[in-house]
């Protein structure tokens, strides 16, 4: 007995789709600005044949036209059942770029022609000239983080001109990519006074800091960034400028020392302060409402700070 | 200044879609080769390979600066060329070079499309100055091709052959649209209208004037004069299809010209004889006259009739010119009007000494007119004139120098020279141009005129019998009337070209074959003019009758068609939208295969189960296929999500083994 293909073929995306492949919904297609001329084109044709009595324009224009109507519903069909899935490596701050992988298949199982993937608020597209009907195709496309915040989903626009380029079929939809944006750091306020003097083992100089520490010889393999280069083009030897953080202090960045100032002026001003903090080696706690990190410092710390600023719930306007 | 600037790398285009646009253009600009100054198409291939010279990694393309400099030089090549900037032929060498310099700062999406609408209006022009079949079939293919060149550039398909596919896909789902747009889109040749003047369409065809040599010139031409049907059938002889184009009143020796315009005198009823209906296709000439059997009704209508009785259009044809009229054989004109008899009778020269002794002598043997057109035209027939296409210049005194010294002509030779015989001899007389005989195309069952059936010949007034045509052509060379001037050349041996001038029967053979393939041809080129060139607004309009509309109707007509266009696109959208089946993906068809089966055994796996899971659940419940299903799914699970898969082949395989008992 011949299998009944079709109810299978139904959902063949069940067995082989990844569940967090979204398929984007509707399409659109759109005129752009070649069809423009292509309407001019078929002016051209439509009138030689009128003025003519030109046969052969006539139909020219017809399948011209015909064509052109034919390509809309291919451009259609290109974009349905795209399936996307979108992976964020890192958080940023808001205002800065981030990368997101994504991978696109298709949920029918046919070859897509000619894909533009782009963030639906500004970034940079990825181009899929072709995703093969059982290879899903890799890209890596810059989101512009809009606005601070933890979020699920990245808003992206699947885009293609595919066939002839007259018409564009678009479709947007959310993509799950969990992801977070961290305030972004702004914020003329010095950083907060030490409050407890608790020394830590290491003490001594770091290489890194805010304020100046003297210099020293530089030697041999070291990094030559912090090279005095404006001493050796004074023909004096190769020095480095040493930089200094006091390694002693703890910081302490609470909300409440920005009373005056709206929460989103805080975030940013706190993030600024957890950024000039990591990079000056010093220890820091976080103080929000509700929220308590004691001080410390390192990677982990300075992301967990910040993720704690992304999630602050925003200003509820009234 | 910078004359090239750095390409934008993001947006280079690759160069296999470059090659191949540039190769559609060509193909699109190739039909326009003789209409354009040649130094444009060698700018143009220049152009191309340029630019593919410049599709290197880190190769600039050229600036602004640089392509305003080639723009105006250019522009000023074009106006040393032709003395002016507008008119058909410089417009279509601006819009190569146009092309040209798109082609050379081609890089991104936007320049190719416009590079593709350049090439599918370049494949319209080439429509401007042929409309035959093969032409359009030609366009046709270039415009799939432009169309293939579009889809390539916007995909990066597996194979080479694939944006063709697309190509003829698109076309084949658009035909019902293309059909229906063709009968029911508003045809309107009203209103405004542009006509290009006579030396762009390069017609060809006779003139208004005839020298010696005008119509020989047209002789060996192939060229399609017109096409007639007889809807009614009745077909008259070869030799008595004279096809009556323009009369020449004023002569001068072998030169005649239609002379200043006469008066018309409006009469009716002058034509007998049975009326014999004909669908004439007339080949734009440039002219307005038109052609007719002799003689036309004057109340033709859409035409104008002019003394002489021949029949004009209101403006020059430079179009296929599709006409009825019905010609009456017999005339019956008995008087005729004094300005026509005073044409006719004006000798523009008075006759030299020999003529007017030649002509003395006829006039005094003879009783009447009839008798004197007699001995002009024995006189023709007794002093061994010859016919030929190739009769050399005659110079000053032409017409002495034919009739005494060369004695040698073709047909526009003999009826000017027997014309102005006549008038020296008192008997108005004129010229008549036009066509004889045809060829008749069984297919299609119509008659072929060519431009090598152009002829000429003469018409005397005799006083009680009116009009008389004669044609001394008839008396030299009576071969000629009775099968036409190619079986004519062709019995005399004196060739249209030395190859076809061996008569062994394989020679003869082929032409034949040869001559049978070009009527059919020439029948399918006909029907689609007929059918499809000419569907204008009155074709249209009866075919909506027939279909049961009347054309005021345009609004359920409108809403008809956008339906119709409507349900063409729901139907291809449908055809798109089946549901894909990878080719490449085998794993995943044996198992549908496998489910399937299973379902039909009694255990259907549900949306949620896992391969692993409803194996297990069926393997319990077909226990004596049991350990062929747990195979299979086991091998499914490993392709699919083992880091080491086993070959899909095995498990199509394992699938095929299966054997289940049927519940």
């Amino acid at each position: 007995m011949k299998p009944r293909r079709k109810s299978e073929t139904r959902n063949p995306k069940l067995e082989t789709e990844p569940r967090t492949a979204f398929v984007f919904p509707t399409t659109r297609v759109m005129p752009n600005r070649n069809t423009v001329g292509l309407f001019a084109v078929l002016l051209a044709m439509w009138y030689a044949g009128v003025t003519q009595n030109n046969g052969a324009a006539y139909l020219l224009c017809f399948v011209f036209l015909g064509v052109s109507l034919v390509s809309i519903v291919h451009a259609w069909a290109n974009l349905r059942g795209i399936a996307v899935e979108a992976h964020v490596l890192r958080a940023a701050f808001a205002g800065e770029e981030f990368a997101v992988n994504v991978r696109i298949s298709s949920a029918r199982r046919r070859d897509l022609d000619g894909i533009y993937l782009l963030p639906a608020d500004g970034g940079t597209s990825a181009h899929f000239p072709l995703v093969a009907a059982d290879a899903p195709a890799d890209g890596r496309l810059t989101v512009i983080a809009a606005r601070r915040g933890v979020f699920a989903t990245l808003r992206l626009q699947i885009e293609s001109n595919y066939p002839l380029g007259f018409f564009t079929a678009r479709s947007t939809g959310e993509v799950a990519a969990p992801h977070t944006v961290y305030p972004a750091p702004r914020g003329e306020l010095p950083l907060p006074i030490s409050v407890t003097a608790a020394r830590s083992g290491s003490g001594g100089l770091r290489a890194e800091g805010d304020d100046f520490a003297g210099v020293r010889a530089w030697r041999a393999g070291e990094s030559q960034r912090h090279i005095d280069w404006k001493a050796v083009a004074r023909g004096q030897p190769l020095v480095i400028k040493e930089w200094s953080g006091d390694t002693d202090g703890t910081v302490l960045l609470a909300w409440e020392s920005l009373g005056d100032l709206p929460t989103e002026t805080r975030l940013s001003q706190l993030a600024r302060w957890i950024a000039q903090a990591e990079r000056g080696g010093q220890l820091y706690a976080l103080r929000l409402p509700g929220v308590q990190l004691p001080a410390a410092r390192g990677e982990a710390h300075y992301h967990a700070c910040l993720r704690r600023l992304a999630e602050f719930p925003a200003e509820v306007e009234a | 200044m910078k004359f090239f600037r750095p390409s934008r790398p993001l947006s280079a285009v690759a160069t296999a879609p470059l090659v191949i646009m540039f190769c559609c253009l060509a193909l699109a600009v190739a039909p326009l080769f003789s209409r354009v100054a040649s130094w444009a198409l060698a700018a143009f291939l220049i152009a191309g390979l340029t630019r593919l010279h410049l599709n290197r990694r880190a190769a600039r393309l050229p600036s602004l600066a640089l392509k305003v400099v080639l723009f105006g030089s250019a522009a000023g090549a074009i106006a040393a060329t032709y003395g002016t900037m507008v008119g058909i032929e410089p417009g279509l060498t601006i819009l190569v070079v146009l092309v040209a310099l798109k082609m050379i700062e081609a890089n991104g999406e936007r320049d190719f499309q416009v590079l593709a609408l350049l090439g599918y209006f370049l494949c319209l022009c080439a429509l401007f100055f042929s409309q035959d079949l093969l032409l359009w079939l030609y366009v046709g293919a270039v415009f799939a091709l432009l169309s293939a060149a579009l889809i390539r550039f916007h995909s990066a398909p597996r194979s080479a052959w694939r944006p063709v596919r697309t190509a003829l896909a698109l076309t084949l789902q658009a035909v019902p649209i293309i059909a229906l747009l063709f009968v029911f889109f508003p045809r309107s040749s009203s209103g405004f209208r542009f006509q290009f003047n006579r030396s762009l369409l390069g017609s060809s065809g006779m003139s208004d004037r005839l020298s010696p040599g005008s119509v020989a010139a047209l002789a060996l031409s192939e060229d399609i004069a017109f096409r007639v049907e007889f809807p009614d059938g009745a077909t008259p002889s070869i030799s008595q299809m004279y096809w009556r184009g323009p009369v020449l009143w004023r002569g001068d020796g072998l030169t005649w010209v239609a002379g200043p315009p006469l008066p018309l005198e409006r009469r009716t009823g002058q034509l007998g004889g049975p009326g014999i209906r004909q669908q004439i296709s007339l080949q734009p000439h440039g002219g307005r006259w038109i052609f007719a059997l002799d003689r036309p009704l004057a109340d033709t209508p859409r035409f104008e009739i002019q003394p002489g009785g021949y029949l004009l259009n209101s403006r020059p044809i430079f179009g296929t010119l599709r006409y009825d009229v019905v010609s009456r054989p017999e005339n019956h004109e008995l008087t005729l009007p004094a300005e026509q008899m005073r044409a006719a009778l004006a000798p523009a020269v008075r006759p030299s000494p020999r003529i007017a002794a030649l002509v003395a002598e006829w006039r005094r043997d003879a009783a009447d007119g009839r008798e004197i057109v007699d001995r002009a035209l024995r006189h023709f027939h007794v002093e061994k004139f010859s016919y030929s296409l190739n009769p050399g210049t005659y110079g000053d005194g032409a017409l002495e120098e034919f009739l005494f010294e060369r004695r040698i002509g073709f047909c526009e030779h003999y009826a000017a020279a027997f014309a102005s015989l006549m008038r020296a001899a008192g008997l108005p007389a004129r010229v008549v141009l036009g066509y004889h005989g045809g060829e008749l195309n069984r297919l299609g069952r119509y008659m072929i005129v060519r431009q090598s059936d152009a002829h000429a010949w003469a018409e005397v007034w005799l006083q009680g019998s009116g009009w008389l045509r004669v044609d001394p052509t008839e008396v030299i060379a009576p071969d000629r009337i009775s099968s036409g001037l190619a079986s004519y050349l062709q019995t005399r041996g004196d060739g249209l070209d030395s190859a076809t001038g061996g008569d062994s029967d394989a020679a003869r053979g082929w032409r034949d074959l040869s001559r049978e393939l070009g009527l059919a041809w020439d029948n399918i080129n006909y029907q689609w003019e007929q059918r499809v060139l000419n569907f204008d607004e009155d074709n249209q309009r009866a075919f909506l009758v027939q279909l049961g509309f009347a054309t005021s109707q345009w609004i359920p007509l409108a809403f008809i068609t956008l339906t119709a266009i409507g349900g063409v696109l729901v139907l291809v959208s449908a055809w798109l939208r089946r549901p894909g089946r990878s080719h490449r993906d085998e794993a995943g068809r044996a198992w549908t295969e496998f489910c399937a089966r299973i379902a039909t055994a009694g255990v259907r796996r549900e949306a949620w189960e896992g391969p692993q899971h409803f194996g297990q659940r069926a393997a319990a419940q077909l226990e004596e296929s049991r350990d062929g299903i747990l195979r299979v799914t086991d091998l499914y699970s490993r392709i699919r999500y083992s880091p080491t898969p086993p070959a899909p082949a095995e498990l199509r395989a394992a699938v095929r083994e299966l054997a289940l008992e049927k519940k």
